[in-house]
């Protein structure tokens, strides 16, 4: 795979990620740290398929949809609804999803030793690449991840935009209380929310196999690049997940791949710094995220002042 | 129709109103006036389901309500109109007025946001616009015209003619008028204009620092010898 190619596809898996992200926080106002190990339970979703069925990643995906959605709704239902009934603090919320994900590392590498045990296969790390191949003279991964990055996209701008309930959506996004009024049951969209962003967020784990080497910790390294995506690109806005996605995911993938040349591949265990550069670099210029920035009054000071 | 009993509410531990009793009364128009910050908006808010209630209970049509979530109140036909923030300012004029049908009928949508639309034609120009864009009075109007596309029996309006020019605030009465005699609905009016609120009301209650300082027949108060010293909360 070349270059661009891996830091397209890992964008691309990065917008899954930070899009549901984004969509929980602003629902429920939960920053979702255990987002990164939803991403590594699709993953061993889709390797226990692959094992057990001998059945393919890529046709593991409508699996680790459902399964992640119903991850995420179980969390919200059994974990956060009741804390946010007590009108817990963002930090309780914070530290709950600390705890979560603490829970989910546990849960996912017994999981793995049972599966080795139980396949003879190592499960404790794992990797997709040797069952990809090639398409028109590119990578599978690379056609597959646009693909469902395209359709999660188009599908849930369909959905915002031209349903009832997608109006209902961005509505209570913007104005609970407001919605309430207007007979629109917020929670609803809550559980939605949860639901999309636990199934992106497994469907991202079942293709990043292919692009990278899985361990159970995973999550806890990639979360740090979900949250620059999403701050990057302005945690009060939905696209802002998608452009805050492509310019972490590029920015990590590019400066590695230079730096290594340079000064040599230790380089890339520190890959997730340059994320951390990005992300204060953009918030020391626009403290809101990109989408927060009021563009238009940019543009007009600069051909104000010309 | 809609009634509190020794309501004592306010935001999380913070205690605004103090044993307020308050009835409104089918088909007709009653006034909530006092001064600012005396807790005009949070009786609505508290009747609504939007504020936290310490302790007492609020009935419709002689069922107690108390703890039902506000989307259910919507859905009874109690509709209410927020003082601040109530348009979707990232939503089209057209998202805002769908989206204030969302307990409507679906093949009744339409017509409800025409009637809307007949009263406030100026809308009209703005369907595709987002609310953000529109001017003070444009957005009230919009919200008021959201208050009208629900379904309601009960309507709470807290208020509707701020920000309007005269005019617009004299067709706002005129039409909070029609919608008691002509649709026959009950009517909660929260006015800083207190002399016409109380002209066009049937019944009056005035709040002092979260308490019920009057209530009666809103000419009573209209004509009570200390009504400038009421008004500005001066009680002795
Ligand atoms: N969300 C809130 N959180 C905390 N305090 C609030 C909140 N909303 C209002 N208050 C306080 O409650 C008190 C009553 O406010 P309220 O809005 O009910 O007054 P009001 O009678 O409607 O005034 P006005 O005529 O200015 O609209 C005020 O002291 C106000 O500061
Ligand atoms: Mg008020």
């Amino acid at each position: 795979m070349s270059v661009i190619e891996g830091a397209i596809v890992y964008s691309n898996l990065l917008v899954l990620l930070s899009v549901g992200l984004t969509l929980t926080y602003i629902t429920t106002a939960v920053p979702n740290f255990a987002q990164g190990s939803f991403a590594v339970f699709g993953s061993y979703i889709s390797l226990t398929l692959l094992r057990l069925y001998n059945l393919h990643p890529y046709y593991s995906l409508p699996f680790t949809f459902v399964l992640g959605g119903l991850l995420g709704l179980t969390v919200y239902l059994l974990m956060l609804r009741p804390l946010i009934k007590r009108e817990a603090s963002v930090v309780i919320l914070m530290i709950s999803t600390l705890a979560l994900d603490l829970i989910l590392l546990g849960i996912i590498g017994s999981y793995s030793d049972s599966l080795a045990q139980f396949t003879h296969k190592s499960a404790s790390r794992f990797i997709f690449t040797p069952y990809d191949f090639n398409l028109a003279g590119l990578s599978a991964i690379l056609l597959v991840s646009s693909l469902v990055i395209f359709l999660s996209l188009f599908g849930l701008f369909l959905l915002l935009y031209k349903t009832r309930f997608g109006v209902a959506l961005r509505a209570s996004m913007e104005n609970p209380d407001l919605a309430e009024v207007m007979g629109v049951n917020v929670e609803y969209t809550r559980l939605f929310s949860w639901f999309l962003s636990g199934a992106l967020a497994a469907m991202a784990g079942t293709l990043l196999p292919f692009r990278q080497e899985i361990v159970p910790s995973t999550g806890a390294i990639i979360i740090v690049s979900i949250f620059a995506a999403s701050i990057v690109g302005g945690l009060a806005n939905i696209n802002g997940a998608l452009l805050g996605g492509y310019i972490i995911g590029f920015s990590e993938s590019f400066l590695t791949y230079n730096l290594s040349a340079i000064l040599g591949t230790g380089i890339l265990l520190y890959s997730k710094v340059i994320s951390l550069v990005v992300l204060v670099i953009v918030l020391i210029l626009a403290p809101r995220g990109i989408t927060g920035v009021n563009w238009r009054r940019v543009l007009w000071k600069k051909s104000s002042s010309q | 129709m809609l009634r509190t009993v020794k309501l004592n509410a306010g935001y999380k531990e913070l205690h605004i109103l103090f044993d307020v009793d308050a009835e409104m009364e089918k088909n007709k128009i009653t006034a909530v006036v006092g001064p600012n910050g005396s807790g005009k908006s949070t009786l609505l808010k508290s009747i609504f389901g939007l504020a936290t209630i310490h302790s007492g209970k609020v009935f419709f049509n002689g069922g107690e309500i108390t703890k039902y979530p506000p989307h259910a109140r919507t859905k009874m036909g109690i509709a209410y109109l927020p003082q601040t923030d109530n348009v979707f300012a990232n939503l089209t004029v057209e998202e805002n007025l769908r989206i204030a049908a969302y307990t409507v009928d679906k093949d009744e949508v339409k017509d409800r946001i025409n009637t809307a639309l007949d009263i406030f034609p100026e809308l009209e120009r703005f369907m595709k616009r987002k609310a953000g864009t529109l001017s003070g009075g444009e957005r009230q109007m919009l919200a008021m015209a959201t208050a009208l596309v629900r379904k309601a029996n009960v309507l709470m309006l807290d208020e509707p003619t701020a920000q309007l020019a005269p005019k617009f605030a004299e067709l706002i009465f005129d039409r909070v008028v029609k919608l008691r005699d002509d649709l026959k609905l009950t009517i909660l009016l929260v006015e800083q204009n207190v002399q016409r609120a109380l002209e066009i009301s049937d019944d009056a209650y005035l709040l002092v620092s979260g308490r019920v300082a009057f209530s009666g027949k809103a000419n009573d108060l209209l004509e009570h010898e200390k009504f400038e010293k009421l008004c500005m909360g001066i009680l002795d």
